[in-house]
This record gives structure tokens, C-alpha cells and sequence, in this order.
């Protein structure tokens, strides 16, 4: 376990322009990583659609970790995640109480928190003969948490299920309790952002955010999709009108986003960085999945103005 | 000896949120399950987020339902929209279609069988989140375990080659954005075939050298569970993987059996009733025609216990899924129980992974996969379609080139619905009746039944809201 702990901060001396981390950074992290006991991460699920965890799962690096097998055996310690833990019942909601008790953790949301019906549009689990709902326990554990991470648009802004009429009254992260929040934003999270952020913790680093929580390094330090695009008709591209003909041309007209979205996007899914895929790569638009305005009233197949615009 | 009440709450190891309430009592001498409710405990409201936007989105919106089955909403979503359009797809974009949503077929089917599935049989690595674990006893040597083990190692990798192969053409996995009504977005190129194929020979490596052996092996420990879990023995498929671009021929066949034998007879979604009076909506009536539904939110209410309706077909409960597929299919001979289900899932997987070579072969090289369509002013369609968990449909209404509604019906809507009028147990409810448990403090024998259906409670809990139901193609 020492050695691959090693390739971790190998991984992260490589990828340290990148991960913006300094010598410091990478001394600090040795020693949080020498420790027996990774830092403990409870992940709660809310209204979501599980899509974000999923993604976790297809994380690949070509450095230590590799994947999410070693991120969860080397460099964390994931006392809850409903999706794959083994304990099921009362139990698993024990061990959920009993690891916020022991010592401080990070709080991953994902999914928005419904406020209707009292919050029981979702109820999370049962404890003591009580049925917690995901109002509840995002304000039970995210008082004493060390930090909260939003993994997914829903966590960080609302996301789809806070789109149209809301029907479950779903707030996030934020407005539910008032606490600043970390969001790794994106529909679902792209597994190398998250990744990134919990090793920021881990290191008690500073993450810059922009206005709407993201960490700057991720999203607007990247700026919009549409200025470094390949099919931006700057560099010698045309404007798509037809899903039909639109191999290499600008999707403007079919509903692309790019030119309001920010993100680190570029063939970084499905893949280890820039070597996977993106939406846009295969003739798609953007849909703007990152951004607080997703999915808002407009058609994704017309031209995009964000509301604030029109 | 009282009767003991039980929940399990949460129910892990599936997607969303899950309860399920059981009661146990000892019957000719053994201790077993006598009663269960399964308790749907998430309420999104996905057909109220489509009303009023262009139709266009339903692909894009109804992906976010589920992001272990994304690709079969966004499919069924495009069939919806290709018939309201009075189109069908050309042969490249119903071969990419076919190729990305099979891809995610396997991604869900490993998924399953490893990381939600096995922990019930096994333990896992001595750490968190497989540790502490359930207390269960070992059936399986230190060899085996060792060996499956490292195989739940490995699925982990061959699930994310799943979801690599299938964004080679979807773009980005979970929640694609290629799904386009009249087709695809994607066109083929030589190298990306040559890509798909190597990752999808690794794959079929998996599924006959590992996969389905793995099944086989777990099958042979516990013989039992081919006894357990029977419930209704009812199966239903709306079949899946349009063969021709009419969509006249799939590679799964529509059909339904009652009562686990044949023989398999025609699907007629027009019989199909909602019922209410266990679920947390209010009606003036418990049982219509989604067409005729008239569904608000309400809780709490009495007697109701979930946020799931229970949808019968002629007034039966159904179950669905890789068995109903497989036996519908005529490829299991099998019968209805926990380890059936988890084999005809692996038997699945591997005719899956052949069809998919075979479309490679048929996929014309760099070619628009799309066919025109423009959204009509006013027109209704349906499509249905297979998630990897069972019948999935989507019933959409256009006026004015808005949704006027939108309607999905999950198969976990089927599996694991409530009650009905009638007083019959859901599929699941049924089949966790006469399950022995040998520990009331952890009935792990009632999580592999509940395991083998696949629950996936994202796509299940949502209302469907009022609308015109139309017949299948």
C-alpha cells in the first residue's frame, strides 16, 4: 500500500502544473498519505440520477492512481456510498453515523435536496426508527463536515430536477444551509474534477472558486468552450445548419452552448486527459452541463442566448 | 415465536432509493418471510420538467432519469420522436443507436452482477465500503472467493471499457448527447469500427471466459436460489435492438408469459392500468388508463406506502427484465428464482456482445446517421423500447411543437411496484414471500432476492402524469 501511495504522489508530481500544486503541496500530502487512516469521504445521494457516481466510476489517469480501484483502496477512506457498499439497512446508516462521529470527514452531495412534501420526496434511510430525508441529513452532516463537496450540477445549482415548474421544490447544497460549498459542476461530474478536488482537501489546500463555487482551475481557467473549439469558424470552420452535414462545422445553429460554457472539456471523457472524448467530438453541441443555467426553459436544438441575455 | 418486522432502509447496492419492509414468522418449521412491501422513497417529477419544451429535448432530458440507463431512455426518447416525425432512422443511425445502447447494456449487466450483486455472496477487499460487510455465511473456499475477488477487480475495469467503447460514438458516457431524433449524431469513421471492435473483443472475452462462468459457479453453491424468488412468474419484454430500419424485427422479440411457461403471446399496450391506492397520489379513481390518469402528490396518505404506481397488464402484475427477455427470446429454458435471473442476465450479455460485432460489420463507413425530420404541429407516438432492467416507455404528445405530455413507464415501475386494487403483491413483494431467512437481524437471503431484479429506483420514482396513451408499433 506505501508504494502505491508513492505512485499517487508521483501522479501528483507529474500532474502537478496541471493540479496546480507546489513542492509544499506535495510534502503536505506524504504526510496526510503516510497516515494508516485515509481521509473518511461519506457520499449522500439525493435527488439525483446516480449518473455522477457512475462517472466516479470511469475514472482513468495514466499515473498513479490509475483508477477509481486505487482511489478507493489507496486514497480514501468511503465509509458511505449507498451504491456500492456492501452493508445494507440500519447498519450501513450506522456506519454512515458512527464515521461522522469519529473523526472529521468531507461531504459529498449528490443530487438536489427536495424540500416538498417535508422533504419526503426523498428519504435516504432510516435510523433509530426515524426516516431521514436528504434535508435532514445534508444539514445533520454537513455541520460538522470538514468541507462539502457537490459532485453534479443537481448538488451544486438544482440541476434538471430543479428545471421547469420544480415539482419537488429542489433547492441546493447552498440554499439549503448556507454554507459555502465546493461544486464540481457538470451533467454528470467529469471523475477527474472530483478526484481533483477531494486531493485539494486532502492537502488542506485554498481552492479558488469562481462566483458560482466551481474551483477556477477546472472551469473558468479553461474559458469558453467555443474560443478554443476546433470547429470555431475562426480557425477556417463553416456553420452547421443540418445535423445532416455537420462533420467538423461549427454547431452554432443546432444549439451549441460553447460560447457560455466553461469548462476543461476537451476529449476528457471517457478517457484519461485529453486523450477521451467529448460531446462536441462527435458532431453534438454543447449543452452548457456545467453551468448554473442548465437545463433552463430554452430548446437545446436553437440558437442559445441565456436567459439573463434575452 | 411473534411475527418480526423488518426494513431494510436503505436498500444498497442499486441505483436510487429503496425500502423494503418485510414481516418473518416461522412456517413448518422454518423461519421466512411472510409479508413485504417495497417502498419506492424518491419523487423527481420528470414529466412536468418536459411540459412545454421542444420536443426535440426529450432525448436529452430523459437520459438524466438514470445514469446507469441513459442510453435507454435517450433511445427510447428518439424512437418517440422519430415516429412523431414519420421517419425511421437509416441504417447507420439505427446501427449507432443499437452499438452505444448495447455498449451500456454490458456496462450495466457487469455492473450488476459484480459490484451491486456479489458482496450479498462474498466479501470484499478489508476496507471501506466493502467493510464492515454482511454477515454471511461463506459457501464459497478461500480459492473461489479470492478468485471472484479479483474478477470484481476487473469487472471494474471492463464496465468503464463499456462506457470508453460507447463514447467513441456517444461523445460521453453516462448521459450521451448523440441520441437525436431521426438518428445519430456521430458518423463512423474506419479507425473509430476498428477502436469499437478491439474494445468490444476484449469485452466478449469477459462476458464468455468470466462472466458467465462466474454465474455458473455462484449457481452451483447455491442451488436453492433456484427455488427462491419465484414471485407471480409473470414476464413481459417490449424487445429491443431494431434489426431493420422499419424496426419490423429486433433481436429481442416483444412478447409476454403468464405465469413462467409458455406460451409467449403479443404485447398490447392498450391493456395496460395504473393503480394507485397504495401509492402517494391522490385520484378519483385507483385504477385507469394512464391515458385517463388524473395524478397529484400526495403525502402522507393512508394506506399508501410508496411513490410508486403499480402497473398491470390486464390486470396482472409483470415482472421484466433479462429473464423475461431470455424466455421470451426462447434461448432459457430455465425457470423463475434469484439464480435464473442472474443467468439468463450472462446469456444475455454474451448473444449481445455477437449481434454487436455482427452491426459493426453491417455499419457503413462515414455516413450521415441522420435522416431530416421536422416536429409536426400536433401528433402523438410511443416509443418502446428494453433498459437493461426490463420494458421501458415513453408516450409523447406534441401541440403546437411543444410537449403537450410526456409519459415513461419504467421497469422498475413494473418489478418493484406496490399493491393494487386487487390486493396483489408487486413482483418483487411476491417473490420475497417464502424466503427463508436464517438471521432477522440481517436477512441477507432477502437482499439477493431483491439483488436479482435489478431494481433501479432513479428510473422508478417519477409520476406519470395525464396523457393519451397510444398502442406499440
Amino acid at each position: 500500500m506505501n508504494i502505491s501511495r508513492r505512485e499517487f504522489l508521483k501522479y501528483c508530481g507529474i500532474s502537478a502544473a496541471t493540479l496546480g500544486l507546489t513542492p509544499v503541496d506535495l510534502k503536505a500530502l506524504a504526510a496526510v498519505l503516510a497516515r494508516p487512516d485515509a481521509p473518511t469521504v461519506l457520499w449522500l445521494h439525493g435527488s439525483s440520477c446516480t449518473g455522477c457516481s457512475v462517472s466516479l466510476l470511469n475514472y482513468i489517469s495514466d499515473t498513479s492512481p490509475h483508477d477509481i480501484t486505487e482511489v478507493l483502496t489507496q486514497s480514501i477512506n468511503l465509509a458511505f456510498h449507498p451504491t456500492i457498499m456492501a452493508l445494507s439497512g440500519e447498519a450501513s446508516a450506522a456506519a454512515l453515523h458512527q464515521a461522522a462521529e469519529s473523526g472529521p470527514y468531507v461531504l459529498v452531495v449528490e443530487g438536489g435536496i427536495p424540500t416538498a412534501f417535508d422533504g419526503h420526496a426523498c428519504v435516504v434511510y432510516s435510523y433509530n426508527g426515524h426516516e431521514v430525508t436528504m434535508q435532514e441529513a445534508v444539514q445533520h452532516f454537513s455541520a460538522k463536515a470538514a468541507a462539502v463537496i457537490c459532485v453534479g450540477t443537481c448538488a451544486s445549482y438544482g440541476g434538471i430536477p430543479h428545471a421547469g415548474p420544480n415539482p419537488t421544490g429542489v433547492v441546493n447544497v447552498r440554499e439549503l444551509t448556507g454554507r459555502p460549498t465546493i461544486n464540481i459542476s457538470g451533467c454528470p461530474a467529469n471523475p477527474a474534477w472530483v478526484i481533483w478536488a477531494v486531493v485539494q482537501l486532502i492537502l488542506g489546500n485554498q481552492v479558488p472558486l469562481d462566483s458560482v463555487g466551481r474551483p477556477i482551475a477546472l472551469y473558468h481557467a479553461h474559458g469558453l468552450i467555443h474560443h478554443s473549439c476546433p470547429r470555431n469558424p475562426a480557425v477556417g470552420g463553416e456553420e452547421a445548419t443540418s445535423f445532416a452535414d455537420c462533420q467538423g462545422k461549427c454547431l452554432i445553429n443546432l444549439g451549441c452552448r460553447g460560447p457560455f460554457t466553461e469548462a476543461k472539456c476537451e476529449n476528457c471523457w471517457n478517457g484519461k486527459e485529453g486523450q477521451g472524448h467529448w460531446c462536441i467530438g462527435v458532431n453534438a453541441p454543447c449543452h452548457g452541463c456545467v453551468e448554473p443555467t442548465f437545463p433552463g426553459p430554452q430548446s437545446f436544438y436553437e440558437p442559445y442566448l441565456p436567459e439573463s441575455l434575452t | 415465536m411473534p411475527i418480526i418486522t423488518a426494513s431494510i432502509d436503505p436498500v444498497t447496492r442499486i441505483e436510487g432509493h429503496l425500502k423494503i419492509d418485510i414481516e418473518i414468522d416461522t412456517v413448518q418449521g422454518v423461519q421466512q418471510v411472510v409479508e413485504a412491501r417495497a417502498i419506492g422513497t424518491l419523487f423527481r417529477g420528470f414529466e412536468k420538467i418536459l411540459g412545454g419544451r421542444d420536443p426535440r429535448d426529450a432525448t436529452i432530458i430523459t437520459s438524466r432519469i438514470c445514469g446507469v440507463c441513459p442510453t435507454s431512455h435517450a433511445f427510447c426518447a428518439s424512437l418517440a420522436l422519430d415516429q412523431v416525425c414519420g421517419i425511421q432512422p437509416n441504417t447507420a443511425g439505427r446501427l449507432l443507436r443499437n452499438l452505444v445502447h448495447g455498449a451500456c447494456f454490458l456496462e450495466s449487466h457487469l455492473l450488476h452482477f459484480y459490484l451491486l450483486s456479489l458482496p450479498d455472496y462474498i466479501d470484499g477487499p478489508n476496507m471501506a465500503p466493502w467493510m464492515p460487510g454482511l454477515a454471511i455465511e461463506k459457501r464459497l473456499d478461500p480459492a473461489t472467493s479470492a478468485l471472484l475477488q479479483s474478477h470484481y477487480v476487473e469487472a471494474i475495469t471492463m464496465r468503464r471499457l463499456c462506457h470508453e467503447m460507447g463514447a467513441i460514438w456517444g461523445g460521453k458516457l453516462p448521459h450521451t448527447p448523440a441520441f437525436i431524433g431521426g438518428g445519430f449524431t456521430a458518423l463512423a469513421s474506419a479507425e473509430q469500427i476498428a477502436d469499437f471492435r478491439a474494445r468490444l473483443t476484449q469485452i466478449r472475452n469477459f462476458v464468455f471466459e468470466t462472466y458467465l462462468p462466474d454465474v455458473e459457479r455462484l449457481a452451483g453453491l447455491y442451488l436453492e436460489y433456484f427455488s427462491i424468488g419465484r414471485g407471480h412468474g409473470n414476464l413481459m419484454s417490449f424487445g429491443v435492438y431494431e434489426q431493420d430500419n422499419a424496426g419490423q424485427v429486433r433481436l429481442f422479440e416483444p412478447g409476454h408469459i403468464e405465469n413462467g411457461e409458455g406460451p409467449v403471446a403479443s404485447v398490447n399496450s392498450a391493456v395496460i392500468q395504473e393503480h394507485i391506492d397504495y401509492s402517494w397520489y391522490t385520484d378519483s379513481a385507483s385504477a385507469r388508463h394512464p391515458a385517463d390518469g388524473e395524478t397529484e402528490g400526495q403525502y402522507p396518505k393512508p394506506g399508501a406506502y410508496t411513490w410508486l404506481k403499480a402497473p398491470r397488464y390486464q390486470d396482472l402484475p409483470y415482472e421484466c427484465g433479462p429473464l423475461a427477455r431470455m424466455k421470451v427470446h426462447g434461448t432459457y429454458s430455465g425457470g423463475v428464482s434469484v439464480m435464473d435471473r442472474h443467468l439468463a442476465r450472462a446469456r444475455e450479455a454474451e448473444i449481445l456482445v455477437d449481434a454487436m460485432l455482427a452491426w459493426l460489420d453491417e455499419l457503413p463507413e462515414e455516413t450521415s446517421a441522420y435522416t431530416p425530420c421536422t416536429i409536426p404541429q400536433t401528433g402523438q407516438s410511443a416509443g418502446m423500447t428494453e433498459a437493461p432492467r426490463g420494458a421501458l416507455g415513453h408516450w409523447l404528445s406534441v401541440d403546437q411543437q411543444k410537449i403537450a405530455r410526456y409519459q415513461v413507464i419504467t421497469p422498475t415501475c413494473w418489478t418493484v411496484s406496490p399493491r393494487d386494487t386487487m390486493n396483489q403483491r408487486g413482483p418483487l413483494e411476491e417473490a420475497l414471500v417464502g424466503t427463508p431467512i436464517a438471521d432477522a437481524a440481517m436477512p441477507v437471503e432477502a437482499l439477493r432476492v431483491i439483488h436479482s431484479v435489478d431494481p433501479c429506483l432513479d428510473c422508478a420514482t417519477h409520476v406519470v402524469e395525464p396523457g393519451t396513451l397510444t398502442s406499440a408499433s
